[in-house]
């Protein structure tokens, strides 16, 4: 590519063209006045030349012609170096102007990467910013140490009207009023000299113009004077004199606006003036200036003896450093070789351009004259770049110039500017995007922020433009730009860069910057005051969690700030604030299955069945006929719910800020249609439109709120603290039969901004409603049925926290709040261990009086309710006759007992039946509690047989108080059943002193307890055997019957729970033990708090089938001196058996009682031994026996068996038997007869006999201490 | 003194972006890192630059700014480590000793079961780690 047809070639043909300086009397410029132009601005259209066609020889003999060539027309009064401010100053406007041609663009949608991406270069850098670059380049105009705007010729103009216009012309080339840069020196004022005499053919006959011209050309030379009239045409030709300016109206400056008095022979003179001026003065006077000067150059530097003399010339002469180096008058060889370059540059001869300013190089390098030095290294670089010979030569020359005029400080600041800028150029000609925009980069950092937000931007661009394009360099360096444009008040550019750069933002997560970027756009649109686009950029930040709380705070400010301004409500899809997680979305209606509570819902839908199994009829009884059940099916799939009966949706909202944030009216979004027949179609379409289109297709939202008398909808206001979530529950109540439709929710931020979202159906999978039922996927539509009665239910002081054995009276609550009577009413609980219901008969009893034992024993009510003994779960019919009239409400009595400590669910289903005809034949009532039932008094007996008497145990009952704080009172103990009596031991009939049990305390009691039944042993029991014994001392009189219902509805719970655990085949035996709460507080208790605890199944520790007595006299008083004595004595053996045992009776007189330890006899009376611990409390008894019996066996027994040793019974189940014994003692004293031994054998009966334990079968004992004191009688 | 090091995903993600200065310049630093982002594409996208050090993962220098000095490093995983350092003389073989504890220490700290690939890395033990690896860089060069 030719250089000089790039872009920066143009820029040097069009810039460095020679000066003509215009100077001009006040009357010739009011001639141009009229037409609203001045003179340089009426001449200056017709100062380039496309097509001059021009033979030019410079200092080579080959002559060339030029064909494209411009002149500058500028005032002498311009001619001069401008203030820098002033400079700047006229800069502005060339950017605010591009402003407001900015605006129409920032209303449309931010550009995407794949736009920017193919935009060519002339796009991304629009016009306004090249013409930037010129006024930029233009503000160095008329420097001292650069030629090419020094002016080449002068123009004087002078009117035909002036008087004495030849001394005019001799009065404007005045040297006072000329430039400096002729006064001072610093250019040859001899330049070309060109007279015109400007004529106004509406002031006068042309006569006096040519008569003036004469007299010109005979004083000042004939070829240099020229006439010009103008202002030839009518006022009525001004709109033709309009068309005619037409070709160069381009060029014409923009304040043309008065009117036209040009006629087209007047342009036509101009341009043939100008023509002539520029063909025949000044280019012949360039050519021969350039020849002069390059005589004069090459005799006295060209060739070796000059070289060899400048240099000992220059080094002899001592130059003092100064910033600009030294005083160059245009007399000195280095400014006529700068004038030699810089005409030969203007006149394209680059070659010898170059050799004299890399000769002039060298010159200035020696004189440390930098900023000239960096001058002339630009223009070698320039002219290296247009030959196109050495890229690295241009490159290194710009360098050099830039870096040089950097060095030199302020003063060199603007010529390092646009050296970057010709440098940037020339890198963006050559393909080096990179490396100009590492230049324009630098450039910028020098400028004044307004330049360099326009130098950045360009920057930018030039990373877009490199291959591949560096769009996160794009990007910053345009956000850099755009803090420049806003800091030099250019909003607009600020705003549109920034949006060139979202597109780079916006795919990776770096929300740090998007975050900014979005800000900083949407509060500037904010300032420029379209705020709807502002909002928008500014929902993208509202919702920043990662951000820091004041930037949170500042966000949200400005938010509201110019949502307030904005005036209205603002409607945002899908706004951020607060985050509806829809996953969480759950939607609850209740077809047949209605819920007492929210909580209710939870529970999975198979507990509900699982307990309902019994309750509901089976589907083929509720379809009486196929064909009623028509509609029904057709609603099969989608979800029914009932009009009247609220639909409700919870779904979790989450506040992603540290602020709070006020949510108010919160509420669904939705339709119904109360058409059937659009069902089908609308559910299927509503199905297939994802949830994109709904955003384009969904009505807006103040149409859907005008449904209200279809249905009613909740709103919800809340408040949402710092990082909080929450659960909310909508509610929309449909009136009417038909289809609903739930399409979204939505709510209003703040007062201010009302979001809203619609769901999204794709996602059905996450949102399926595996709660609801397990073959339904939810869809949004339900279909909405006639209204249904339905019942409400509560139970009254649920307790959530209870002790274990706490027995409760409570009341279930049913209500009927439709219109519609309910019938046929079942209960079903899940667990009757803890709810029994109660009797009507229940209902107003005072508790716990109605269950204390009355004096008519009425034990006739016991079981009248017949447990299904399914202790799963319990289903209760109401009496037939209950049925719940509409408004009506029903209470029932519940029995509550806290039997094992833990955490329990219990779940109520109630059915009932339709009073009317309807859609539905039943619904249920789910009910479900959650209760904690806290350790009270653990309580466990263990009984062991009584050695002193058959059909007697002993009991021995450890409370333990398991609470931290409650202290109980122990009120009373029952055995179950008629069999059992129990009652204190006589040696400690009173238990005052330990009716109370403190917390943590553990606390035995021992008690006795008898067989009343036991037939075979019956002996005259006349005393009073009851199964209930008082534990308090004042209660004996108010007991508790624990043959009532509940107690006895919860024993039999019990018993069916513990069967598991007891091991013991026989003699089972059931305790209940009644406790009362006792309140640490003085305050009295409302609550009377009444425990029980059920111990059953508990054995005696007996785990012989036999179970043998010693009886006979205690005291014998014999008279030792006559002969010895005899005593009798019969052993009582009783077989507890089913089966019938062999026993044989062994005695030995191997061991003798010598010693006799009163205290032994009653420890061992009183010897009590865990269950658990049996086996080794035998081996300790037995081992104790050995050794007794090997520590006497020296001695001789003072007392021997007669009568018989071994005696062989044959026992009958569950029958007694007595051995009569005889013993002969010799000498008073007090003797132990337990010297004797029992073996048996279980003989089975035939039939299998599962779970017996084998070394029951068969066994021995030892005899138990029978004591017998025989006193010497007289 | 290094102000700052990021974790870069081989998505351009940013998984980890720590300052280490009191001035209040996140969005500077995300900028810079951000930035540095292209110099590093390029440098994968043209080999040639590096080719002496075919299998090199430390990038080196990939651009300074004015107050700045930009390193990069390279995972096998595309993962890109980027440190801000404002020490305008750092030796090579500092750099690569910082970068290659600072590989160790993202290694661990991705290989936490819990860690979600791909996410941000919110350990607070890697963030420990690399605080004291970053000081150390301090007081070797120091």
């Amino acid at each position: 590519m030719d250089p000089l047809r790039s872009y920066l070639g143009r820029i040097l043909l069009e810039e460095i063209t020679p000066v003509v300086m215009v100077l001009s009397t006040p009357l010739a410029e009011a001639a141009c006045r009229k037409n609203g132009l001045s003179f340089v601005d009426m001449l200056s259209p017709f100062s380039l030349f496309k097509k001059i066609d021009v033979p030019v020889r410079t200092a080579s003999e080959v002559p060339y012609r030029l064909q494209m060539f411009k002149i500058r027309m500028v005032y002498a009064s311009d001619v001069r170096k401008e203030d820098c401010e002033v400079a700047d100053e006229k800069i502005k406007p060339v950017v605010s102007e591009a402003n407001e041609k900015a605006l129409p663009d920032l209303l449309s949608d931010p550009p995407q990467a794949e736009d920017v991406l193919g935009k060519p270069e002339a796009e991304l850098c629009p016009l306004w910013i090249k013409k930037f670059n010129r006024e930029l380049m233009r503000t160095l105009s008329f420097s001292e140490h650069e030629t090419f705007d020094h002016p080449v010729a002068c123009l004087l103009v002078v009117s035909s009207m002036d008087k004495e216009p030849v001394n005019k012309f001799v009065d404007l080339f005045n040297t006072n009023q000329l430039p400096s840069l002729l006064n001072e020196g610093i250019m040859d004022p001899q330049i070309l000299k060109h007279y015109l005499v400007l004529h106004d053919q509406q002031e006068g006959p042309q006569d006096i113009a040519v008569n003036v011209l004469a007299e010109m050309r005979s004083t000042l030379g004939l070829n240099d004077c020229k006439l010009l009239c103008i202002n030839s045409s009518t006022e009525a030709g001004g709109s033709n004199a309009d068309n005619s300016w037409l070709p160069y109206k381009a060029l014409v400056l923009n304040n043309h606006d008065g009117s036209c008095i040009l006629s087209v022979d007047d342009l036509n003179e101009i341009k043939d003036f100008m023509q002539d001026f520029v063909s025949n003065h000044i280019i012949p006077y360039m050519e021969q200036k350039i020849r002069v000067l390059n005589q004069q150059v090459a005799t006295t530097r060209k060739g070796f003896r000059n070289q060899i003399k400048n240099l000992w010339w220059r080094k002899r002469d001592d130059v003092p450093e100064a910033p600009n180096g030294p005083m160059y008058t245009f007399t000195s060889i280095e400014s006529q070789i700068r004038v030699l370059g810089d005409f030969a540059f203007m006149l394209r001869d680059y070659e010898l351009a170059l050799s004299n300013y890399r000769l002039l190089a060298t010159d200035y390098k020696l004189d440390k004259a930098w900023k000239r030095f960096a001058g002339v290294q630009e223009m070698s670089g320039l002219c290296y770049f247009i030959l196109d010979q050495s890229r690295k030569d241009a490159e290194y020359c710009m360098e050099n110039a830039f870096s040089t005029y950097l060095r030199i400080g302020s003063s060199g600041q603007r010529n390092a500017t646009r050296c970057g800028l010709w440098w940037a150029e020339m890198l963006k000609t050559r393909g080096q995007y990179r490396e100009a925009s590492n230049v324009y980069f630098r450039v910028s950092n020098e400028e004044p922020s307004l330049h360099s937000a326009v130098l950045l931007e360009q920057a930018a661009c030039c990373y877009l433009l490199c291959n591949p394009p560096m769009l996160r360099k794009y990007g910053f360096h345009l956000i850099l730009a755009g803090n420049s444009y806003f800091v030099s008040d250019q909003k607009q550019h600020a705003v549109r860069v920034y949006r060139n750069a979202l597109f780079v933002y916006k795919q990776n997560p770096w929300s740090y910057i998007n975050n900014h970027v979005h800000f900083n756009i949407g509060r500037w649109y904010g300032v420029l005051g379209i705020l709807d686009v502002a909002i928008k950029h500014l929902l993208e930040v509202i919702a920043c969690s990662h951000q820091s709380l004041t930037t949170q705070n500042m966000f949200l400010n400005d938010f509201f700030h110019y949502v307030q301004s904005m005036g209205k409500k603002f409607d945002v899809y899908k706004l951020q604030l607060p985050v509806f997680n829809m996953s969480s979305l759950k939607v609850l209606h209740e077809d047949h299955r209605t819920y007492a509570s929210h909580a209710d819902v939870g529970v999975s839908e198979s507990t509900w069945q699982e307990l309902e199994e019994e309750l509901i009829p089976s589907s083929s009884i509720v379809k009486t006929n196929w064909l009623d059940t028509q509609p029904m099916r057709k609603y099969k799939d989608s979800c029914i719910c009932v009009a009247g009966e609220a639909v409700k949706l919870s779904v979790e909202l989450k506040n992603p800020l540290q602020i709070p944030v006020a949510v108010s009216g919160i509420s669904i979004i939705c339709q119904l249609s109360s058409t059937l027949d659009a069902l089908s179609s609308d559910v299927s379409g509503l199905d297939l439109d994802g949830g994109e289109d709904k955003v384009n297709t969904e009505p807006s939202i103040s149409m859907l709120e005008t449904d209200g008398d279809k249905f009613t909808l909740s709103k919800l206001d809340i408040v949402l603290g710092g990082g909080e979530s929450k659960r909310v529950q909508l509610d929309v109540t449909p009136k009417v039969e038909g289809i609903l439709k739930l399409v979204g929710i939505r709510w209003t931020l703040s007062e201010s901004v009302v979001g809203y979202q619609y769901f999204e159906f794709n996602a059905q999978k996450k949102i399926k409603k595996g709660k609801r039922g397990p073959h339904r996927s939810w869809n949004n539509s339900l279909v909405v049925i006639k209204g249904l009665p339905k019942l409400t239910g509560s139970i009254d002081r649920m307790p959530t926290k209870a002790f274990a054995g706490d027995l409760k009276l409570l009341t279930l609550n049913l209500r009927n709040h439709s219109e519609y009577a309910v019938k046929g009413i079942k209960m079903k609980l899940s667990n009757p261990r803890f709810l029994i219901p109660g009797d009507s008969s229940d209902i107003g009893l005072k508790f716990p009086h109605c269950l204390k034992r009355h004096v008519q024993s009425e034990s006739s009510v016991v079981s009248a309710k017949t447990m299904k003994d399914n202790f799963k779960s319990l289903l209760f019919a109401f009496p037939q006759d209950i049925e719940i009239q509409a408004g009506a409400a029903l209470s029932w009595p519940i029995w509550f007992h806290a039997a094992t400590p833990g955490n329990v669910s219990l779940y109520i289903s109630l059915y009932y039946e339709m009073g009317s005809s309807s859609d539905i034949k039943y619904r249920t009532l789910r009910m479900h509690f959650n209760l904690e039932v806290l350790p009270s008094l653990d309580v466990s007996f263990s009984v062991s047989t009584s050695s002193s008497r058959l059909q007697e145990y002993i009991v021995r009952m450890d409370v333990m108080n398991k609470t931290p704080s409650e202290s109980f009172v122990l009120h009373q103990l029952s055995c179950v059943g008629d069999k059992w009596a129990v009652s204190a031991l006589a040696a400690c009939s009173s238990i005052n002193s330990v009716e109370t049990v403190s917390e943590n305390q553990a606390v035995s009691y021992f008690f006795k307890i008898k067989d009343c039944e036991a037939d075979s042993c019956k002996e005259a029991e006349s005393d009073s055997c009851t199964s209930d014994m008082a534990l308090c001392p004042g209660s004996s009189t108010d007991l508790f019957d624990i043959a009532r219902s509940p107690f006895v509805d919860f024993h039999h719970q019990e018993r069916c729970r513990q069967v598991k655990m007891a091991k013991g085949p026989c003699s089972l035996l059931d305790f209940v033990l009644i406790s009362k709460a006792v309140d640490n507080s003085s305050k009295p208790t409302p609550d009377f708090e009444l425990l029980s605890h059920h111990t059953c199944h508990c054995s005696a520790l007996s785990q012989n089938p036999i179970w043998w007595l010693m009886e006979g006299p205690r005291t014998i008083s014999h008279d030792f001196s006559k002969s010895y004595c005899e005593a009798n004595l019969q052993l009582v053996i009783h077989n507890s058996e089913a089966h019938k045992i062999l026993v044989r009776v062994v005695t030995f007189d191997v061991i003798p009682e010598k010693t006799v330890h009163p205290h032994d006899s009653t420890s061992a009376q009183g010897g009590w031994y865990d269950v658990s611990l049996e086996s080794d409390v035998k081996a300790i008894s037995s081992s104790k026996s050995t050794h007794q019996e090997k520590r006497s066996s020296k001695s001789i027994p003072p007392y021997v068996w007669c009568s018989l040793s071994c005696a062989q019974i044959e026992l009958q189940p569950d029958s007694c038997a007595r051995v009569p014994l005889k013993v002969c003692i010799f000498a008073p004293g007090t003797y132990n007869f337990s010297n004797y031994e029992l073996q048996w054998k279980v003989h089975l009966s035939e039939g299998p006999h599962v779970g017996e334990n084998e070394n029951r079968l068969s066994g021995g004992g030892l005899g138990y201490p029978f004591y017998v004191t025989v006193l010497q009688g007289v | 003194m290094i102000v700052c090091v990021a974790v870069v995903g081989h998505q351009n993600n940013p998984l980890y972006l720590q300052s280490f200065t009191e001035a209040d310049d996140a969005l500077k630093l995300h900028h810079i890192v951000h930035c540095s982002l292209d110099v590093i594409d390029e440098r994968v996208s043209n080999p040639k630059r590096s080719a002496p050090t075919l299998n090199e993962t430390f990038l080196g220098l990939l651009y300074p700014t004015e107050n700045y000095k930009v390193y990069g490093y390279l995972t096998n995983t595309k993962v890109k480590f980027i440190m801000v350092t404002t020490d305008l003389d750092v030796k090579d073989a500092d750099a690569r000793n910082f970068f290659r504890k600072f590989h160790a220490a993202y290694v661990d700290a991705v290989s936490n079961p819990f860690h979600v690939p791909g996410k941000k890395i919110a350990s607070r033990s890697f963030g420990a780690r690399v605080s004291t690896i970053v000081k150390s860089f301090g007081s070797g060069t120091s």
